[in-house]
C-alpha cells in the first residue's frame, strides 16, 4: 500500500514538474501556473450558457482566434494546446492563454496587471437564467460583474478626424462616431485599466467602514471565479476634441486639462492623453470632490471642475445588455492573481497598445520581460 | 423586556409607589382607570394596510396591556405627515411618538435626545447599522433626534417578459440600458419605462438615487453646495432622453403611488420603489407578480441607492407620556423580527442581530415565485446610503428633500422649461439658500 501512495506521489511531482516546465526553462521558483481557459462545466456552475462563449463572435480562446489580434507577429498564436491546464487546476481546460494582455491598476494607475482576454460576452444571453443563473452561493454571475469594471479606450479617430461620441447607443447620435463593437487591441487608442476590488480583507474591496460604502461587496479574486468583467467605456467629449456643430472647436478649460494629462501621462495613439486611474477619469468628467490630478492644485481644481459643470471633458458609458450595440458588454478575461514565478511563460507574449510595434506605454514591456524572464516585478 | 429609566427612586418611594398603586388599583378599579395612561403615536400609513392593522391591533394593543396604557395609534397619509408634523410643534401639542417615513432633521429642537433610547437597545441587540446612525444623529450636538428602527430599499422593479422582448431577460442592469432598452421595448410594446419624476416620496427617492448613480451629490461630506457640476448636468440630460425615448406623460403627473398602480395594471415596463410594490402584486394577482423581478440600477457612481423609507420616530420634548414613547420605541426593537415578517420582508432592521437569517429569508421566500427573487436585496444594506449623503440626515438636507428640491429640477428640465444647466443653477441657489438658513438657525 505504501508504495502505491509513493508512485501516485511520484506521478504527481513528475506531472506537475512537466507541467511546469513544458514552458519553462528558468532560474526561479515556478509555482505559479500560467492560464488556461476555463472548461465548460465550471463556466456553467458560474452562470454562463457555454453554447454563446463557443461562437465566432464571442470569439473564445481554444476555439477562435488563435491567430491574429492580438498577435502581433507573424505565425504568433495566442493560445496553444497544453495538457497540464487541467492537471494544475481541474476547472481549466487544456488551451493555455499566450496573449497577455497590460492593463493598469485603477486605485493608483501602476502599469502591473496582466489579463487573458478570452471571450467576448455580447449579450444577456450569455447568461443563464432562471435558477440555473445561480451559483452555488445563490448569486447570479450578472449581479457580481455589476461592480467589477475593466475600462477600455476604443480609439476616437475616425478617418483623420476625432469622433467626440461613441456610435451606438452610448453616443449622442451624431456623425462622426466611433465604433465601439470591437474591443481588439488594434482598435484602442490606449491600454486598459481594471477596478481594484479585489479580495475582501486587503481593504480594496468595498468596505462598511469606509466612506462611502458603496456598493455590494463582491470582490474580483473572492467572488468572481471566471474573472470576467462589465466593460466601461470612456471617452474625451466634444468639449475635449470638437467636432460637433454645436461644439467644433475644444473648450478652454478642455484644453488646459488636455495638456497637463498628456504631460503627466503621455498620449495615446489617436493624440488624446493616457488615463491611468478612476480619478483621473473622474477629474475630465467634473465629479464633484474628486481630488487634484494633473498636477493641478486645489484652488485650480476647484476651478476647473466647476467650469466642466456643463462642459465636461470626458464621459463613460456601457453597452446595452441586450447586444444592440455589437460589442463587448462583458468579458472573459481573468487577471492573473499573481503574475510572478511563472505565472507568465516564456512562450507568452504581451498584448499592448503599440505604435509602430513599440508599446506606448514602456512601463508594460519592462515588468513583462522581468516577469518573464526572473519570475519578478522590475523593482523587486 | 429592557426598561428605560425614569428618574431615580429609593426603595422608600418604591414602598409608598406600590402602595399607592395597590390601593388605587385594587380597591378601586374604575379609579385605575381613569387614572391609566395614554400613549398618542401618530405613524405614516404604510404601504401594506395589513402591516398596520397588526401595528394598532396587535403590537401596540399589547403593548398597552402590559403597560397599563391605552396607545391610541393615528395613521397618517405619507403625504400629510410634514403638515400634521409641524401643526403639532407649533402647537406644541398633540402625539407623544411621531414615526416619520424619513429622517425629521428639521424638528430636532423640538425632539428630546433619543440617546438613552439607542443606550438601552444596544445593550440588548448590539450597536444600530450606519445608515440608521447617519439619519438620527445630529455630529454637532452630539445628540440623536430620532430614533429608526427599520428602513425599506427602493430596487428597480421590472417585468421580466417585457424586458426579454428586447433580449434583456435579465433586467436593463445599468442606467444606459435602462434607457436604450426602454426605447426599443416602447417602440416594440407601446409600454413605456415608469420611473416615478413627479415631486413626491417616489420621485424624490427615484431621483435622488439617479442623482447618486450618476456620482453626483448636492452636498459634498462637510455641507458644501456642490449641486451645480457637471455629473448632475449629465443627469439631469440623461432622464430628459429617458422620457424622450422611453417614458409616458403620466410620469409627470402621478401622485402618491402613481407608478405601483401602473406596474400592477402593467402599463409601465420598469419603476424603483420599495417591495411593497411586488408584495402588492403576490396579493393581488400572483401571475402578475410572477412576471416582476428587482435589481438594483447601477451607474458610473456605482450601486447606490437611498432608502425608500427611513422610519424614524420622534419623542416631542413637549410630549405627555415621554417615559411610555421612550419605552414603547425600546420594545419595538424586540419585535424586529415580527415587524419584518408583519411587513412581508419590507422593513429592513437596523439592527441586523434581530434578523440574523436575513439573507437566507430572501434567498427563499414563501410568497415569491421564483422564491429567490428578493435575493437581489442581499446586498442592499451595503448600497442604500442615507438622505443627506454623503454626509448625515441633518435639517438642511431634509428640508431639501421634503421641499422637492431634485424632483422639480428634474422636471424643469424634462419638461423643457429649463436647459440642464439652467436648472442645476437654479437648484444650487435654492439648496444654498436652505443650508445658509440652517446655518443660521443652528449656529
Amino acid at each position: 500500500m505504501r508504495n502505491v501512495f509513493k508512485s501516485v506521489f511520484l506521478v504527481c511531482l513528475v506531472t506537475w514538474a512537466a507541467s511546469v516546465s513544458a514552458q519553462t526553462t528558468t532560474s526561479f521558483p515556478v509555482f505559479n501556473p500560467p492560464p488556461c481557459d476555463f472548461n465548460d462545466n465550471f463556466y456553467t456552475v458560474n452562470g454562463f450558457d457555454v453554447t454563446n462563449l463557443d461562437t465566432q463572435a464571442a470569439g473564445r480562446f481554444g476555439d477562435f482566434r488563435q491567430f491574429g489580434p492580438p498577435a502581433f507577429q507573424p505565425g504568433q498564436a495566442n493560445w496553444v494546446a497544453d495538457g497540464n491546464c487541467s492537471v494544475n487546476d481541474p476547472n481549466r481546460r487544456n488551451f493555455r492563454i499566450l496573449a497577455t494582455t497590460g492593463a493598469y491598476k485603477d486605485d493608483d494607475g501602476a502599469p502591473t496587471q496582466f489579463l487573458s482576454i478570452i471571450a467576448f460576452v455580447l449579450s444577456q444571453n450569455f447568461f443563464l437564467t432562471g435558477s440555473n443563473a445561480l451559483n452555488a452561493r445563490n448569486l447570479t454571475l450578472q449581479d457580481i460583474l455589476g461592480v467589477l469594471e475593466a475600462y477600455v479606450a476604443p480609439s476616437q479617430s475616425v478617418n483623420g478626424v476625432l469622433a467626440p461620441s461613441p456610435c451606438g447607443t452610448m453616443g449622442d447620435g451624431f456623425t462622426p462616431c466611433f465604433p465601439v463593437t470591437s474591443v481588439a487591441t488594434p482598435t484602442l487608442r490606449h491600454d486598459w485599466r481594471v477596478s481594484s476590488n479585489r479580495n475582501a480583507i486587503d481593504g480594496s474591496s468595498s468596505d462598511p467602514r469606509k466612506t462611502p460604502p458603496t456598493s455590494p461587496g463582491f470582490s474580483y479574486f473572492g467572488d468572481d471565479l471566471t474573472g470576467s468583467w462589465i466593460v466601461t467605456y470612456f471617452w474625451w467629449t466634444k468639449f475635449a476634441v470638437g467636432g460637433r456643430p454645436d461644439q467644433p472647436t475644444p473648450t478652454s478649460t478642455c484644453k488646459t486639462i488636455l495638456a497637463a494629462a498628456g504631460k503627466q501621462n503621455g498620449f495615446s495613439l489617436d493624440g488624446t492623453p493616457i488615463l491611468h486611474t478612476g480619478d483621473e477619469l473622474h477629474f475630465i468628467e467634473g465629479v464633484p470632490g474628486t481630488a487634484p490630478q494633473f498636477g493641478f492644485s486645489q484652488n485650480q481644481t476647484n476651478a476647473l471642475l466647476q467650469a466642466q459643470a456643463t462642459a465636461p471633458c470626458g464621459a463613460e458609458g456601457q453597452e446595452d445588455v441586450g447586444g444592440k450595440d455589437g460589442g463587448a458588454v462583458w468579458l472573459v478575461c481573468p487577471t492573473i492573481l499573481d503574475p510572478r514565478n511563472g505565472a507568465i511563460a516564456q512562450d507568452a507574449f504581451l498584448d499592448v497598445v503599440r505604435k509602430n510595434g513599440s508599446p506606448i506605454d514602456a512601463r508594460f514591456q519592462s515588468n513583462f520581460s522581468c516577469l518573464q524572464s526572473t519570475g519578478k516585478f522590475c523593482n523587486e | 423586556m429592557s426598561e428605560i429609566r425614569g428618574s431615580k427612586h429609593s426603595r422608600r418611594d418604591f414602598i409608598r409607589l406600590a402602595a399607592g398603586a395597590a390601593a388605587s388599583g385594587l380597591l378601586f378599579p374604575e379609579r385605575a382607570l381613569a387614572q391609566q395612561k395614554t400613549l398618542k403615536i401618530a405613524k405614516w400609513a404604510h404601504f401594506l394596510p395589513e402591516f398596520d392593522r397588526w401595528f394598532e391591533g396587535e403590537l401596540a394593543g399589547e403593548w398597552g396591556k402590559r403597560h397599563d396604557t391605552r396607545v391610541v395609534v393615528d395613521h397618517v397619509p405619507v403625504e400629510k405627515i410634514g403638515a400634521l408634523a409641524a401643526a403639532e410643534v407649533a402647537a406644541r401639542e398633540g402625539h407623544d411618538l411621531f414615526m416619520f417615513p424619513w429622517p425629521p432633521a428639521e424638528y430636532q429642537r423640538h425632539a428630546i435626545d433619543h440617546a438613552e433610547v439607542h443606550r438601552t437597545v444596544a445593550s440588548k441587540h448590539g450597536n444600530l447599522d450606519r445608515l440608521a446612525h447617519r439619519s438620527t444623529f445630529n455630529p454637532a450636538s452630539k445628540k440623536y433626534f430620532a430614533f429608526c428602527d427599520s428602513w425599506m430599499p427602493a430596487p428597480l422593479h421590472f417585468f421580466q417578459d417585457y424586458w426579454a422582448e428586447v433580449d434583456m431577460p435579465l433586467g436593463p442592469v445599468h442606467y444606459y440600458s435602462l434607457r436604450s432598452g426602454g426605447q426599443r421595448l416602447r417602440a416594440k410594446l407601446g409600454i413605456p419605462c415608469g420611473l416615478a419624476l413627479a415631486p413626491g416620496l417616489e420621485g424624490n427617492v427615484t431621483l435622488h438615487t439617479l442623482l447618486h448613480g450618476f456620482n453626483s451629490l448636492i452636498r459634498d461630506a462637510s455641507g458644501s453646495v456642490v449641486v451645480n457640476n457637471a455629473r448632475t448636468v449629465v443627469a439631469l440630460q440623461y432622464v430628459k432622453d429617458l422620457y424622450r425615448d422611453a417614458g409616458t406623460p403620466e410620469q409627470l403627473t402621478w401622485g402618491p403611488s402613481g407608478n405601483v398602480r401602473a406596474m400592477l395594471a402593467r402599463k409601465t415596463s420598469a419603476t424603483t420603489h420599495a417591495i411593497s410594490l411586488l408584495r402588492a402584486a403576490e396579493k393581488q394577482d400572483p401571475e402578475v407578480a410572477k412576471k416582476i423581478l428587482l435589481q438594483p440600477l447601477r451607474g458610473s457612481g456605482g450601486l447606490i441607492a437611498v432608502p425608500h423609507v427611513t422610519n424614524c420616530s420622534v419623542v416631542w420634548n413637549f410630549a405627555r407620556n415621554q417615559v411610555g414613547a421612550r419605552q414603547f420605541l425600546v420594545d419595538l426593537i424586540d419585535h424586529s423580527q415580527t415587524l419584518y415578517d408583519k411587513s412581508r420582508g419590507c422593513n429592513f432592521p437596523t439592527y441586523q442581530k434581530t434578523v440574523p437569517d436575513l439573507i437566507a429569508r430572501l434567498s427563499n421566500d414563501p410568497q415569491a415565485d421564483p422564491s429567490w427573487k428578493y435575493e437581489a436585496l442581499k446586498d442592499a444594506p451595503r448600497w442604500t446610503v442615507n438622505l443627506g449623503y454623503p454626509g448625515f440626515a441633518d435639517p438642511a438636507a431634509m428640508e431639501i428633500f421634503n421641499s422637492f428640491v431634485i424632483p422639480r429640477m428634474f422636471m424643469g428640465v424634462v419638461k423643457g422649461e429649463r436647459s440642464p444647466g439652467d436648472a442645476a443653477k437654479a437648484a444650487e441657489a435654492e439648496v444654498t439658500k436652505i443650508a445658509d438658513k440652517w446655518k443660521r438657525a443652528l449656529g
